[in-house]
Order: C-alpha cells, then sequence, then structure tokens
C-alpha cells in the first residue's frame, strides 16, 4: 500500500465525489424548495450521457458533443417540467414518487428503443486519454483529472449563484421555508422551472463525465440517484452547501473504502472471501455512515433553518 | 367459550362491511377449479405470484394507507423473509414453520430499529431514508458470498409437517391460507382501538397528541407489524420461487408495492390484492398485446406502463376500489335511495 | 382560598435577539375564566404553547394542580389535565362528527392498543361519545362527516374534543377568530356554561366577548405582565389605556 495508491484513490474519490454534487445539487432543491419527489433524476444523468455519446459518435468530436449535449439536457429538463412535472406539485408525496417511477421506466425503455439495450461506448479526445502527473512519479488519468476540474467549477458556480444573487436568496428562503416559496406568487412558476432545468442540466452533465469512465446503458442514472439521495439525507434537505460536502464524503467513503476494505478484510478472512464481500460491504460503509449520521442528526448536517 | 364466540363475532361483522375483500379472497379459493377444467396450469403459478405480492402490499398498506407513513424500502422486509428461508436451509434447517417463525423475528427486530430512527422524520425525510436503510440491508445480502451474494442461492421448497410442497396445490393453499389469515388480521385491526388511533394520526398528528397519546408509539408498533406481514410474504416467495436473490429486494420493488397499493386503492381492505391482481395480469399480458400489434417491440411494455402510471396519478382518484365503489353508488341510486357513507 | 390550577413562575423564552416571555408570572384559580389579552406580538400564542408543552420556556416553573409539569411532553401534559383549542381549527378530517367523539373518548380512557374490538361500534364509546357532542350542541350533526361541517360547528366539535379528556384547565387559542356574529354568541354561550366547571385559559381579540366571559384578565405587552384585575379593574386601568385599550378603541 504505497501513498500513490492512496493519492490516487482519494483523487477517484473527490472525482465521484464531485460528479455526484452535480445531480445531488439540483435535487437538493428540487426536494427541499419544490417539495417534490423527483426520482427519475437519475434518467436526466442517462440522457446526458447518451446525448453526449450519441453526438461524439456522429461528429467525432467529444468537445462538440459534449457542448451540444448539455443545452439538449436543459431542454428536456425544461420540457419534462412543463408537460408533466408542474402537474404533480399539488400531489402527494406518494403518488409523486408513483409518477415519476413511471417517468424511470419510461426513460429507460425509451433509451432502449431508440439505442439498443447494449452500451454504448465513445473515444475521448487524445488531448484527454493520457495520464497527467499530479505529482512526480504520480500519474493520473487525464480525464479524471479533468472531469474533477469541470465539476469544481461548476459547483463554484452553483455555489455562487445561490448564495450571491437574489434567485438564489429566494432559494434559499424557499428551502428554510416551503410555504413562504409558495408565497412568491406568480414568481414561483418560472422559478421552479428554472432550477428544473438546470438541475436537469448539472445531472446531464454529470452523465455526459460519467458516460466515459463507466458504461452508457439504460438505467445507469439510477444508483447515481440513489446515492444521491443519500448524499442529500446526509447534507440536510434544500442545503446546497450540505449536498456539496455530504457529496465529496460520501464519493471518498465509497472509492475509499471499495479499494482498502478488502484488503483491511483480508487481514481476518481468506482472500477469496475478502475479495468478493469487500466492495459489497463497501457499497453499505456508504449507508452505515448515513445511519450513525441520522442517530445523531435526524435532519442532516446542514438542516435548512426553520424546519424540524 | 364465550371469547372465541366474540371473536367470531367481530370477524363476522368485519367481513359483512369487507364484502370485496372477501368475494376476490373466496374467488382466489376457487380458481384451481378453473384452471383444473380449462387445463391452464400456468395461471396457478400466476395466481399464488399476485397472492404473495398482494400479502406483502397489503402490510405495506397498513402504514401508507392507514398510518400516512410513506416507506419507500418495503422490499428489504419480503428480502429478509425470503433469506431466512435461504439461511436456514443453508445450515440444514428444512422446518417452514421454523422458517417462518425466523423471518416474523427478524422482519420484526429489523423494522423497530429502522422504524425507530426513520419515524424520528416525516415527509420526504421519510421517503427518503427508509430507501436508504433498504438500499443497505440490499448491499448486506450482495455482500454475503456464503449465501450466493449477488448470484443468490438455489433452495427447496420447505417441509411443513405432512404437507408436502411438492404435492400439487399445496403450496397454492398454504399461501391462500396465509392471505386468508392477513386478511382478517387486518380487517380486525383496522377497526380496532388501535387501528382508528392509527387512522386519526394519519389525518391529524397534532390533535391526536392533543387527546394525550404518543403518535410515534402507535406509528411504530404499525411499523413493525406491516415489516413481519411482508417477511411472511418474503418467506413464502422463497418457497414460491425456489430461489433467493438480493433482487427480490431491489428497489424497484418497493416501488412496484407502492403502485400495486395505488393501483388498487389506498388505505382499503381489498386494494392492494386488487392491485397485485391488476398489476401482474398488466406485467403478463401488455408484452402479449404488443406482440400482437407491435411485434418489434414486444420486449419494452415498459414504454406503456410508465405513462400508464403518470396517467393514474394524474387522473386516477381512490384507485380501483375507488372506481368500483363509485360505479356500485351509481347502480344503487338509480334504484334505490343512496345508502352509502 | 384554593391553590391555583395553573401557575407560572418566572418563565422566560427568547428567540435569538427576541424576547417573547420575560420573567412571567401568572395564576389560573379552579373554575375561573381567565383571559389572556395583548396586541399582536405581545407573546400570548407564545406563552399558550408553553403551558401546553410544544415550547419549553428557556427558564422558570410551570406547575399544573401543585405539580411541576415544566419537563413534561405535550401528551404528558394532556394526561395530566390540559385540553386544548388551536388557533386554526383542529379537527380529524375524513371522520365523521361521532367518529371524532369517539376517538377523544377512547383516548382518555386510554386503552388504544387494543388490536380486537371494534372502536366506532363499541356502546359504551358511543354512549360517551354522544355525551360529549351534547355538552357543544353537536349531538344532532353526529353522523355528518367533518367536511360537511360549518366553521361554527367545526370549533365547536374541536371544543368538545378539548373537553373530552376532563381536563382541569382548557387553553382556548382564538375561539371566535373567523366567526359569525351568531357562532361567536354560540361559543360565548358555551364558555360561559364552563364557569366552574374547568379553569379556562382564553386568548381572544373579540373584546365584547373577553368583557363578558371573563372573571379576571391579563393583560400582556412584548413578554410582560402590565396589569392583572377584573373587567372593570382592567377597564379602568390607565397603563392598559395607554399601551393597547386606547389604541385599538
Amino acid at each position: 500500500m504505497t501513498i500513490t495508491l492512496i493519492l490516487e484513490q482519494i483523487f477517484n474519490g473527490l472525482q465521484a465525489g464531485v460528479t455526484l454534487f452535480l445531480v445531488a445539487a439540483g435535487l437538493t432543491l428540487i426536494l427541499g424548495v419544490m417539495n417534490f419527489v423527483f426520482l427519475a433524476h437519475g434518467a436526466q444523468v442517462m440522457i446526458g450521457a447518451y446525448a453526449a455519446a450519441a453526438i461524439t459518435n456522429a461528429t467525432g468530436h467529444f468537445y462538440i458533443g459534449i457542448l451540444l449535449a448539455i443545452p439538449l439536457t436543459f431542454i428536456s429538463g425544461y420540457l419534462l417540467e412543463y408537460l408533466v412535472i408542474r402537474h404533480l406539485y399539488r400531489r402527494d408525496h406518494m403518488e409523486q414518487v408513483l409518477a415519476t417511477f413511471g417517468l424511470i421506466l419510461f426513460f429507460n425503455e425509451a433509451i432502449r428503443i431508440g439505442f439498443g439495450p447494449a452500451a454504448l461506448f465513445s473515444d475521448l479526445p487524445p488531448s484527454l486519454s493520457g495520464f497527467v502527473e499530479i505529482l512526480p512519479g504520480v500519474p493520473y488519468p487525464a480525464f479524471r483529472l479533468w472531469v474533477i476540474v469541470v465539476g469544481l467549477c461548476c459547483a463554484l458556480a452553483i455555489g455562487l449563484f445561490v448564495s450571491r444573487t437574489r434567485t438564489g436568496a429566494m432559494l434559499r428562503a424557499g428551502a428554510e421555508n416551503p410555504e413562504m416559496a409558495a408565497a412568491l406568487g406568480v414568481n414561483i412558476k418560472r422559478l421552479f422551472r428554472l432550477i428544473f432545468a438546470a438541475g436537469a442540466t448539472f445531472a446531464g452533465i454529470a452523465g455526459m463525465m460519467l458516460g466515459p469512465l463507466t458504461a452508457v446503458q439504460p438505467g445507469m442514472g439510477e444508483p447515481l440517484l440513489i446515492l444521491s439521495l443519500v448524499v442529500i439525507i446526509i447534507g440536510g434537505i434544500g442545503s446546497v452547501r450540505g449536498a456539496f460536502i455530504a457529496a465529496i464524503i460520501v464519493g471518498l467513503v465509497d472509492t475509499v473504502g471499495r479499494v482498502f476494505l478488502p484488503s483491511l478484510l483480508r487481514l481476518f478472512f481468506d482472500q477469496a472471501t475478502a475479495d468478493g464481500a469487500g466492495p459489497a460491504l463497501a457499497s453499505m460503509l456508504v449507508y452505515i455512515l448515513m445511519a450513525v449520521i441520522l442517530i445523531f442528526r435526524p435532519t442532516g448536517l446542514f438542516p435548512a433553518k426553520g424546519r424540524e | 367459550m364465550a371469547g372465541i364466540l366474540r371473536i367470531l363475532g367481530i370477524i363476522g361483522s368485519g367481513m359483512a362491511h369487507n364484502r370485496m375483500l372477501w368475494l376476490v379472497v373466496a374467488g382466489f379459493g376457487l380458481f384451481p377449479i378453473f384452471t383444473h377444467v380449462a387445463d391452464l396450469p400456468f395461471w396457478n403459478d400466476l395466481a399464488m405470484r399476485i397472492m404473495l405480492l398482494g400479502i406483502a402490499a397489503m402490510g405495506l398498506n397498513l402504514v401508507l394507507g392507514y398510518g400516512g407513513m410513506v416507506s419507500f424500502g418495503h422490499a428489504a422486509f419480503i428480502g429478509i423473509g425470503a433469506y431466512c428461508v435461504g439461511i436456514s436451509q443453508y445450515y440444514g434447517l428444512m422446518d417452514g414453520w421454523l422458517h417462518i417463525l425466523f423471518a416474523l423475528l427478524a422482519c420484526g427486530i429489523t423494522g423497530l430499529i429502522i422504524g425507530v430512527l426513520a419515524l424520528r422524520t416525516s415527509g420526504i425525510y421519510f421517503i427518503m431514508i427508509t430507501l436508504g436503510f433498504a438500499q443497505m440491508l440490499f448491499f448486506l445480502f450482495v455482500s454475503l458470498e456464503n449465501f450466493g451474494g449477488d448470484d443468490g442461492m438455489s433452495i427447496d421448497r420447505a417441509e411443513f409437517g405432512i404437507i408436502d410442497l411438492y404435492e400439487p396445490l399445496r403450496l397454492y393453499f398454504l399461501i391462500w391460507g396465509v392471505l386468508v389469515l392477513v386478511g382478517v388480521m387486518l380487517m380486525v385491526i383496522v377497526r380496532s382501538r388501535f387501528g382508528v388511533t392509527l387512522q386519526a394520526i394519519k389525518s391529524n398528528e397534532t390533535r391526536v397528541e392533543a387527546m394525550g397519546l404518543v403518535p410515534l408509539h402507535y406509528k411504530l408498533v404499525s411499523y413493525v407489524m406491516s415489516a413481519m406481514i411482508c417477511g411472511l410474504a418474503g418467506a413464502l416467495f422463497a418457497s414460491w420461487q425456489e430461489y433467493v436473490s438480493p433482487d427480490i429486494m431491489h428497489w424497484t420493488r418497493s416501488g412496484e408495492l407502492m403502485i400495486i397499493i395505488i393501483l388498487g386503492g389506498l388505505g382499503t381492505l381489498a386494494g392492494p390484492i386488487i392491485g397485485a391482481i391488476v398489476f401482474l395480469l398488466l406485467e403478463e399480458f401488455l408484452p402479449l398485446m404488443l406482440e400482437t400489434l407491435l411485434p418489434a417491440y414486444a420486449e419494452n411494455w415498459m414504454i406503456i406502463f410508465g405513462p400508464l402510471l403518470v396517467l393514474v396519478v394524474l387522473f386516477g382518484r381512490g384507485g380501483l376500489v375507488g372506481l368500483i365503489n363509485r360505479i356500485i353508488d351509481r347502480l344503487k341510486g338509480s334504484s334505490a335511495s343512496r345508502g352509502r357513507s | 382560598m384554593t391553590a391555583p390550577v395553573l401557575s407560572l413562575e418566572n418563565i422566560s423564552k427568547t428567540f435569538g435577539a427576541l424576547i417573547a416571555t420575560s420573567g412571567l408570572s401568572l395564576d389560573v384559580r379552579a373554575g375561573e375564566i381567565h383571559a389572556l389579552i395583548g396586541p399582536n406580538g405581545a407573546g400570548k400564542t407564545t406563552l399558550i404553547q408553553q403551558i401546553y408543552g410544544a415550547l419549553s420556556p428557556d427558564s422558570g416553573s410551570i406547575f399544573l394542580n401543585g405539580d411541576d409539569i415544566t419537563s413534561l411532553s405535550v401528551p404528558a401534559r394532556v394526561r395530566k389535565g390540559i385540553g386544548r383549542s388551536f388557533q386554526i381549527s383542529n379537527v380529524l378530517t375524513g371522520f365523521s362528527v361521532l367518529e371524532n367523539a369517539i376517538i377523544a373518548e377512547q383516548a382518555r380512557r386510554g386503552h388504544c392498543f387494543s388490536f380486537l374490538s371494534p372502536a366506532f361500534s363499541d356502546a359504551s364509546l358511543i354512549a360517551g361519545a354522544e355525551q360529549l357532542l351534547d355538552r357543544v350542541g353537536l349531538l344532532a350533526r353526529a353522523s355528518q362527516q367533518v367536511a360537511a361541517l360549518a366553521h361554527g360547528e367545526r370549533r365547536m366539535l374541536e371544543l368538545a374534543l378539548a373537553l373530552a379528556g376532563q381536563p382541569s384547565l382548557l387553553l382556548l387559542d382564538e375561539p371566535m377568530a373567523g366567526a359569525g356574529i351568531e357562532d361567536s354568541q354560540h361559543m360565548t354561550q358555551i364558555i360561559d356554561q364552563l364557569r366552574g366547571k374547568v379553569a379556562i385559559l382564553l386568548i381572544e381579540h373579540d373584546m365584547d366577548a373577553v368583557f363578558r366571559l371573563a372573571d379576571r384578565i391579563t393583560v400582556l405587552v412584548e413578554g410582560q405582565i402590565i396589569a392583572v384585575g377584573t373587567p372593570d379593574e382592567i377597564s379602568q386601568n390607565q397603563h392598559v389605556k395607554a399601551a393597547y385599550l386606547g389604541d385599538d378603541s
């Protein structure tokens, strides 16, 4: 176990964390400000990944793929809100769960019909496919580094937007007190549509960046959706700052646990058992973390004020 | 003796008030005659699956429909129940009664722990936390390499004394018997002082508190009971499937249970079982329908089912039980004065 | 003179920089109707919430019939003898009027952890519930769904639910709010009939009702008591006129 490996895993955790944050940022506002249980946020990740991969394959240019996919995800989020979601705001949580569960089924199946059940692959540009030395003698995949940088830039933009702008102030007020959000009146419709489309875009960006790292396939967003729900539970519903910190924690725990837990288990069990159980136990680690935090802080680390 | 008569009286009056449930249950009791005459043994299998999911959904309905707690993690209890059978068999215990006892105990204890933690919150938090715990248990079973890990484990049907579940229809009527039992139990509970208090809490927790009751106690007890009912369904599920894997407790199954309840009618006794019939028939026949209409897309029935769910939410009120009641009301209304409440 | 039903000793409550209750002491005597008045933001509802147990004071003690209840939860205080109506009427929707009363009645009897006997067909529960409804004149409406009730009737039902626990102290938070003249008169009459049977702490903005009903009035301004006395004394009090009544009338 070398310093190199540890450093590499910390960077991988960071990369997973920022990606997770991009999914969780919009979702925490949808849950907290709009008080809307939206399960199909994972589909936005998938749509982003497919849009980028398909355009990249068609044009042969990765950056064109990304640049065209971003507005596409915005439009898809905007349309989804306009066509379906806005009719569901006044429904109770259970009905929202049901309807958005139906949307998941629909999107997964639509993608399967459009692109087939197999995974979609696209090539990285040469500039991103090599390695970069993050420290002398410590090479790190350039693309993952790029993901971290882009993710942090997005996070910074989201953070500045929420903390510095008038709309951001409205969002924070809305998260602290959902009734107050409702009292904002006519503006609220535009605000909700904006959160929704922006949330979809960032989730889509997460998908675009994950695409080359994992498989672009139907249902790829769901594991990310559930992890980002855990992030939101830990961070506190409606808190973008909480989502960021929790996403980094979850990303690190998940990634670092996955690598080091098997070797830790190997101290107590035979190699086969340890290698088999390690990754799954590592996936449990995140939920154990969630349970422990819940025992001490039932509303997460950074609950929006005014919420119980 | 007087006590037994009293209980029978309670059950009888309850049955008179819930004819729809008992009509459906009786229908399942008679169904094998139909499949025998029509020579469609495959349909018995489907009926068993419907009853199993129906039992689980009835369990969930106690907290969801009567208690107003939107639990998104009840598949975990089905899984625990099923793994109690699998793990018992792994260690050579074949007695089905023991399996059921273990399933009830394990689900009761897990339900208590999750309930204590999750019921400190409400609303969206509760939904997500129950989902989170279910995922945790899912990954726990994925990690248990001894019991098949991701791939699961093959098992035999359990042994219930002289009843050999490999004989035709024995398993069918075991499941049916449990359906009757769970139906009677829930029917009595829902009308009891406890059940009424639970529904009052769903309606207005602040008012129930102002009556000097502690809502958490009632919610927790109902949560544990519903977990145990799902565990019971899970134990039978394992025998029916002769196979257990983490798949049985995938989070989408929690969603399915919720779909079943809302399709059938939230907070009604007959709703979950009627919802299970409709859900599984759709799952069975939508692909067949597509195969005749659009052969190329036979596999893609979800593309219809997904939007169907959205439409049910947007336009369906009170589920199928509500719809049936409205039709009965209209029929009665045209012939006699209105009598239903 | 008998011991007071409710006794507040030097209680204080602040929310950040806002002082909601400031070293307040107050007695409510057995059987009296005690009105709590004051301008908006004087801390009346905050005070009621502390007596009820939904908020806990930062310092000071609350005694009910001589027992210290400062650290008890809401349900525990209710079982000790506090009944309450809320500012926005608070009944069990989705049930009939009789069912509301039955649930309250069985809660009083304290055996709700019974899984067998049907609640709504229990003869003794129904009898108790009907008696309860009779007290507020709602017996004729027993079979109605709550949703079908008029505003005033809902208020009456809520009062019945608050009385169900046979409380020694009744907290009424603006029972006339939103009511028409007729409803107000009816409510005044019903509350008047409770005089002597249960101690009542009443918050109300309708000054006619307050001066007709109250045995004593406490005037609260900025979390502090500026006067306590009979309606006559209060209406003569120069401080009160200056601080409150003068602005209003």
